[in-house]
């Protein structure tokens, strides 16, 4: 088995915010008409903070052992390591089928209306694959550069929509129903499956600081409340007209004759997807302590793989990967309820 | 073993660029600019291709709507037919009560479609002249921009156009007529 190097943990939070930040890059979520640009804000902020709330058993066993939870299960024997392996590794599966699902489908609906989704799943996955034999260190370097290009096109596409702003097309005032206000709620928790991710891989990481965290989910807020501002005063109810809200943004951006950044949108997109499942595949073999193995990556992706054509294939189980609640459920029990029985477990045995 | 996998990965995107169904640039029909008039009592539209020549190329088809025009360019006429570098939508005045909430209602719904595309009323002269010569379409942008320059408050191009249409409030729109000059001016339209 390969020894993981170790990686700055600000490294590790940048990309895992990045990761965070693809959750509304990838939406189809219905954002810009339900509530007025306040609530949303409001539902924003209460969304990140049941997430930061999902990462303080991970944060408890980084701060008391400096380790994560696949590090700690080690010593409590071959069963208990087993199970919370198998259990993560259908978890990191469903959640890479979960982000790769709607990425395909945002390919072939806006860029290329004839491709077949597969062949464009299996290339982005062979990728993931030699990303993820070299490492969670790997990945949050390539993070660096991802971090780059996220500031570049968001700085066009925000800043070619300044021209389009209009402040009629949305509303200051507090309008909105608690069911709408509950659904938005649920939409941003959706990021706390990179809890799930810190309370695996950040054994490795060093240097670790709890403002961190904060500093990692205040940025994906940012992020949040910008997209949703200008979807709520820029693209209006025309981006509500289509499906993937968010990439209409890309194509309201203007600059004199030029006009639309899609492209650099679709790369954003690509590249983030990559970074999840990357990071993701990383979890799966540091459960079951085969990082690196290129052969278990590959077939741990052709599971990815086999899971995306039956979601194409079958209305029902695509539904079970577009369902937020479900995997902020599946996120509960693996960032919170398994790292702090672990941790309990690990408090008796050194009592 | 390693590096064939690694060398059969890097000839992959050699293989697959996506170009097997591609047209060359010359051969492809990328419409720049659409007009609706009546013509004997019916709706028709004309879809004015990209091209280099000083007369432009243009089809015209009758139909309701610019969905059905569309589809019956398609099938009809222009079969490789491309509206994602379509940056002129010209209305005729008096038909614009018939089609233009309809048809801005469907392009915003198309995802290939820009809202960036520019939306204008006209008199039937500047659609002659549209006809007649290549250079009109640039000429009628250049005033366009001019107009919303000096009249921020216009709504000029196909986004702030639906989202009035969807606050169902009236608002100003251009209107291109054409004597010896093209001009352009403001018209109020109702919701």
């Amino acid at each position: 088995m390969k020894q993981e190097v170790p990686f700055s943990s600000k490294r590790f939070l940048l990309t895992l915010t990045l990761c965070a930040c693809a959750v509304i890059l990838l939406q189809n979520h219905d954002l810009s008409r339900a509530l007025s640009f306040p609530l949303a804000l409001g539902a924003v902020a209460a969304g990140l903070i049941v997430c930061f709330l999902l990462f303080l058993p991970a944060v408890w066993l980084k701060k008391r052992w400096d380790s994560d939870v696949l590090t700690l299960v080690q010593s409590r024997g071959r069963a208990a390591q087993g199970m919370v392996a198998v259990i993560y590794s259908a978890y990191f599966l469903y959640v890479a089928a979960y982000f790769l699902l709607p990425y395909t489908d945002m390919f072939c609906k806006k860029y290329y209306t004839e491709t077949n989704p597969c062949p464009v799943a299996f290339l982005l996955l062979a990728c993931c694959v030699y990303a993820a034999s070299k490492g969670a260190n790997v990945i949050t370097r390539f993070g660096i550069f991802l971090f780059v290009l996220a500031m570049v096109t968001n700085f066009m596409m925000f800043g070619g929509s300044l021209s389009s702003l209009d402040m009629h097309n949305g509303s200051l005032g507090w309008q909105g129903n608690p069911a709408d206000f509950g659904n938005h709620v649920i939409y941003f928790v959706t990021p706390c499956f990179i809890a799930a991710l810190f309370a695996c891989l950040s054994g490795d990481a060093t240097r670790f600081r709890v403002h961190q965290i904060v500093t990692a989910l205040g940025l994906t807020g940012v992020k949040y409340a910008l997209v949703l501002f200008f979807l709520t005063f820029a693209a209006g109810e025309y981006a509500a007209r289509q499906a993937y809200e968010t990439f209409v943004l890309s194509r309201v951006a203007h600059f004199g004759d030029y006009a639309g950044v899609e492209s650099l949108y679709m790369a954003l997109a690509t590249m983030s997807v990559f970074m999840i499942i990357s990071l993701l595949l990383c979890g799966v073999t540091k459960a079951w302590h085969c990082g690196g193995n290129l052969w278990v990556l590959a077939l741990l992706t052709g599971l990815v793989f086999a899971l995306q054509l039956w979601a194409v294939s079958n209305d029902a189980i695509r539904e079970l990967f577009t369902r937020p609640l479900l995997l902020i459920a599946l996120t509960l029990i693996t960032a919170a309820v398994i790292p702090l029985l672990v941790g309990w477990g690990e408090r008796r045995r050194h009592a | 073993m390693r590096r064939m996998i690694c060398l059969l990965l890097a000839l992959l995107p050699a293989i697959l660029t996506g170009c097997q169904s591609a047209r060359r640039i010359e051969t492809a029909s990328v419409i720049e600019n659409v007009s609706v008039q009546r013509r004997g009592g019916a709706l028709c539209y004309t879809f004015y291709l990209l091209s280099d020549s000083e007369k432009p190329d243009s089809v015209t088809v009758c139909a309701p709507s610019f969905e059905q025009a569309r589809t019956l360019a398609e099938r009809s006429y222009i079969p490789h037919m491309t509206l994602a570098k379509l940056e002129l939508l010209l209305i005729e005045e008096e038909v614009r009560q018939d089609v233009m909430k309809g048809d801005i209602d469907y392009i915003a719904t198309q995802a290939s479609f820009s809202p960036q595309a520019h939306i204008a009323l006209c008199d039937e002269k500047t659609l002659l002249r549209l006809q007649r010569e290549a250079a009109a379409q640039s000429l009628i942008e250049r005033q366009i921009d001019l107009l919303r320059e000096e009249h921020p408050q216009v709504k000029s191009d196909c986004l702030s156009v639906f989202n009035s249409y969807a606050r169902g409030e009236s608002f100003e729109v251009p209107l291109i007529t054409c004597d010896r000059e093209l001009r352009v001016s403001l018209v109020r339209n109702a919701p």
